[in-house]
């Protein structure tokens, strides 16, 4: 299975006496748009900071790319291709648009202050136009020069995930990107989604708004007391009579 | 679903592609504008009035441009809170002291020596203290900013204690000493302006943009693949190295060093240079220690009132101006335009982004 | 058992130095909760506090335990003149901007440094930069003996005055309207206003409180020490400081616990090594503590300021 391009094998994470993630196992192959979703405290941002590096697991592996990637450092991760949003927003709010995108590129490129002193010329360059393309596809390059913390909510989603592109991740990780928009914001992150999937980004999507990651996602993982309680298309996991009784609240601490 | 969009680019470009920055007129006309102030306007003063007071002000002046511009880098762009930073302005001076009046060490060793002393003192704090956050950190550096200070004002067999260190001799450079008070003001002035540019270089840059990041979301920025640890120790190692340079100008300008020099209140009155002049701001940081040094000795005329006065007008300025007199949302536009640093103007002539 | 009546003795004395620091902590901790800065000018509250003391006394020559509410009234006054001039100002910048700008915060930080430096400069203009002895007939150094060991009269005040001032913050915070109010505004400043709880009012009442608690230290210290001088407030200010962060930023019992082991050690530390290094034992302490516990010995969660 040399497609796959993230696996997760048994990724567990406690805290204190709570199971926020129990035994996760899954993968993603390479262009795949995935849609992660669960009940809230389903552990769904837990499994995604397990992933990222962000929170160390309790047990389990995470191999991106074909390496053993568990217990590395988020940098570390990111560096290796692996961009991700947070699920409340943390742009960096004194910064400018232009100049919070351009973290994403130091940080796939590398910066050294020597670069910084002496004959960084190409590099910058390299920089600012991996930002300003990230800017572009986002559709921001207007408030390119505007304070991250003017910008409106909405505007701010796509600034986060411009700051991920500027990664040059191989695999995006999306924390609810539709959470707070309205129907419209909804349908148009929805195609934004979808147009930045056929470009050739392998996505990994958790929502809650079930419509969005229904129409979108070729596969769907269902997630519920951090457990995983379902895998597959969307039309499969919606007859899922284990999904519906998730979904319905009926909690079943069995198991 | 599977809407087929070849070009990598997903949305349309909602500008032309930006105009590549000019400003090369400008970033001459300022460029030369402050070096004519430092090397031409100051020393005709210091020659004209032949004051060794004014000589001895614009020295003073031009190392503490030192100091608060490197602690700027630390707090104010990277945002660690540094309380201790004149301790390792104190090293640096006992560094150059020693090796000066010790082992007979020339001024070109004892400058650098003076810098990487205190700047490996500031790795080895750094080591264990870089995962504290906030006033953890600031504290931190307090506890060892005043420790140093009692080791200096007690270990009287290496430092003569409260005696202070004498007899240090001036700066000398291939036998070229620098005697006059003109000749050592310029010696300081441009060391000094070395000093500010390779932390204008440093800070003015995407290097720059990941500490100011660091600054803003430790975090989130190591999610984005910035080595948040090594970046905090760097930027601590670099304002520390500055603070020995600062250091080892004090000890061969003045010839004598005693530990008060060192004291808590002088990391404070180098953080009020940074806050009053902008944090975050390398222009505001000059500006600051200018600032903060000239006032008080324009107001020698009111006698015992001038600390009062000091004290007043710093705590008016940081009420009026809570984000410095060059804030450094300015500071950076300012450095982009005039000092052609900006990579590219956007519509509606914003500059934007690093060369 | 020469040598442990005197150890025994240094103890004491070190809780009593300690039990100043810890009303001086709870001063900045309690300060620190609802504000999230550092109050740079409560040293200067601790020597307002003793030159108001000793004025009365010159000036009157009141019975010595009608000084303590005078001095408790000062203390709140001008807690109260700080939080106006110095913090209350900077809460006119709401946008998110500011809010979340280290700008602003260290701009805070640095008020009332500047309110401190003009505070102490006009102490100095008014009584001098020299010591003033306070008249004999006040001084709390009398040897006081407890079985075999001499205790001054003054720890004893000290000990005193800090156990009442202890329990009567415990009735503040944890028995009435008023304590409810600083700890919901501690906990959560906008989740406070939410419920409706005068948040303003709420920072002006807790500048009070601690503001009493520091005057009180330094008046106490006044007539224990027999000298005062517009710069005696500095040391223990950092001392008290130190303590408050030892104890992790947000701990009542943290801060005073680390206050008294801070006193403890300086006194035990001036058996083995000469004066001048005592201090040294006190930051290494802290510096210790804190590569090993980040957050504090009684903090918790990392502090996300
Ligand atoms: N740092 C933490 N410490 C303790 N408990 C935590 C921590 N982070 C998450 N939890 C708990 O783990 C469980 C899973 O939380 P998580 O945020 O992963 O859920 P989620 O599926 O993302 O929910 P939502 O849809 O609300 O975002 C919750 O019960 C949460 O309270
Ligand atoms: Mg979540």
């Amino acid at each position: 299975m040399s497609n796959t391009l993230l696996s997760i094998q048994g990724l567990t994470r406690r805290f204190g006496g709570l199971l926020a993630v129990s035994d996760v196992s899954a993968t993603i192959a390479k262009g795949e748009l995935v849609g992660l979703i669960g009940p809230n405290g389903a552990g769904k941002t837990t499994l995604f900071n397990l992933i990222t590096g962000f929170t160390p697991p309790s047990d389990g592996t995470v191999t991106f790319d074909g390496q053993d990637v568990t217990g590395r450092k988020p940098w570390q991760i990111a560096r290796m291709g692996m961009g991700r949003t947070f699920q409340n927003l943390r742009v960096f709010p004194n910064m400018t648009v232009f100049d919070n995108v351009s973290v994403g590129a130091v940080g796939a490129f590398g910066q050294s202050p020597w670069r910084a002193l002496v004959n960084g010329g190409a590099h910058s360059r390299a920089v600012s136009e991996r930002s300003w393309e990230a800017l572009e596809r986002v559709g921001l390059t207007a408030q390119a020069g505007d304070i991250a913390a003017n910008l409106s909510y909405g505007k701010r989603k796509y600034l986060e995930i411009a700051r991920a592109l500027a990664t040059s991740p191989r695999l995006l990780i999306l924390d609810e990107p539709a959470a707070g928009l309205n129907d419209t914001e909804t349908a148009e992150l929805a195609d934004f989604i979808r147009r930045l999937h056929a470009g050739g980004v392998t996505v990994l999507l958790v929502e809650h708004d079930m419509g969005l990651v229904m129409g979108s996602c070729s596969r769907v993982i269902v997630l519920a007391s951090g457990r995983k309680i379902a895998d597959g298309t969307p039309e499969a996991v919606q007859r899922d009579p284990a999904v519906l009784e998730a979904y319905l609240g009926v909690e079943d601490d069995a198991a | 679903m599977d809407v087929n969009v070849p070009d990598a680019r997903l949305m349309p470009a909602t500008l032309a592609p930006p105009a590549a920055f000019s400003g090369r007129g400008r970033r001459f006309a300022w460029t030369l504008l402050l070096l004519a102030v430092a090397f031409g306007a100051v020393p005709a003063a210091i020659v004209g009035t032949g004051s060794s007071y004014l000589a001895q002000i614009a020295i003073t002046t031009m190392i503490f441009v030192i100091l608060s511009a490197s602690l700027n880098h630390v707090t104010g762009t990277a945002g660690l809170l540094s309380i201790g930073h004149a301790a390792f302005y104190g090293i640096g001076a006992y560094a150059a002291a020693l090796l000066s009046t010790k082992l007979g060490l020339p001024f070109i060793v004892t400058l650098p020596a003076a810098g990487l002393i205190a700047a490996l003192f500031g790795f080895l704090v750094a080591l264990p203290t870089m995962r504290l956050v906030s006033i953890y950190f600031a504290v931190a550096t307090l506890g060892i900013g005043e420790m140093i200070y009692v080791i200096l004002l007690n270990w009287v067999d290496f430092t003569r204690g409260p005696m202070g260190i004498r007899g240090i001799p001036p700066i000398e450079l291939f036998g070229w000493q620098a005697d006059t008070l003109l000749s050592r003001y310029l010696a300081v002035a441009v060391i000094a302006v070395a000093c500010v540019w390779v932390l204008h270089r440093l800070t003015h840059s995407y290097y720059g943009n990941a500490l100011r990041a660091l600054r803003e979301d430790d975090q989130c920025a190591d999610s984005m693949g910035i080595n948040v640890e090594r970046l905090k120790i760097e930027s601590f190692v670099v304002a520390t190295f500055f603070a020995g340079i600062a250091g080892a100008l004090l000890a061969h300008t003045s010839a004598y060093i005693a530990p008060d020099n060192f004291r808590f209140m002088e990391s404070i009155l180098i953080l009020a240079m940074v806050v009053v002049g902008g944090l975050g701001s390398l222009p505001g940081a000059v500006v600051g220690a200018l600032f903060m040094i000239v006032l008080p000795e324009a107001l020698r005329d009111i006698g015992d009132y001038r600390m009062i006065a000091v004290g007043a007008t710093m705590f008016l300025s940081i009420l009026l101006l809570p984000k410095g007199m060059l804030a450094e949302g300015t500071a950076l536009g300012f450095v982009r335009r005039s000092f052609s640093r900006g990579w590219a103007t956007i519509a509606g002539g914003t500059p934007v982004g690093w060369k | 058992m020469v040598f442990d009546v005197f150890f025994l003795q240094q103890v004491i004395n070190g809780l009593s130095i300690g039990c100043v620091y810890a009303l001086m902590a709870i001063g900045f901790t309690l300060i620190f909760g609802v504000l999230n800065v550092v109050n740079f000018a409560h040293g200067e509250v601790y020597t307002i506090g003793a030159f108001v003391g000793l004025m009365v006394i010159t000036a009157l020559a009141p019975p010595l335990l009608a000084v303590v509410p005078l001095v408790l009234a000062v203390g709140a006054v001008s807690g109260v003149g700080l939080e106006r001039i110095a913090f209350r100002p900077f809460r006119r910048f709401t946008d998110e901007a500011s809010q979340k700008s280290r700008a602003m915060r260290e701009a805070t930080l640095l008020s009332s440094l500047a309110v401190s430096i003009v505070t102490r400069e006009i102490m100095m203009h008014i009584f001098g930069g020299d010591m003033q002895g306070i008249p004999s007939g006040y001084l709390l150094q009398q040897p006081v003996a407890i079985g075999p060991i001499m205790v001054a009269s003054g720890s004893l005040v000290i000990f005193a005055t800090s156990a009442v001032m202890l329990g009567a913050l415990q009735f503040l915070l944890y028995r009435t309207q008023t304590g409810l109010g600083i700890r919901a505004v501690s906990n959560n400043q906008l989740g406070a206003r939410y419920v409706g709880i005068n948040t303003d009012r709420t920072i002006v009442t807790t500048f009070a409180v601690g503001s009493m608690l520091g005057a009180t230290a330094g008046i106490l210290v006044g007539l224990y020490d027999g000298a005062i001088s517009p710069h005696m407030g500095f040391a223990p200010g950092v001392k008290a400081f130190v303590a408050m962060v030892m104890g992790g930023l947000s701990s009542i019992p943290g801060a005073v616990a680390c206050a008294l082991l801070l006193g403890v050690s300086e006194s035990i530390a001036t058996e083995f090594l000469s004066s001048g290094w005592k201090d040294l034992i006190t930051y290494s302490l802290l510096v210790i503590t804190l590569v090993f516990f980040p957050q504090g010995l009684f903090g918790h969660g990392r502090e996300r300021a």
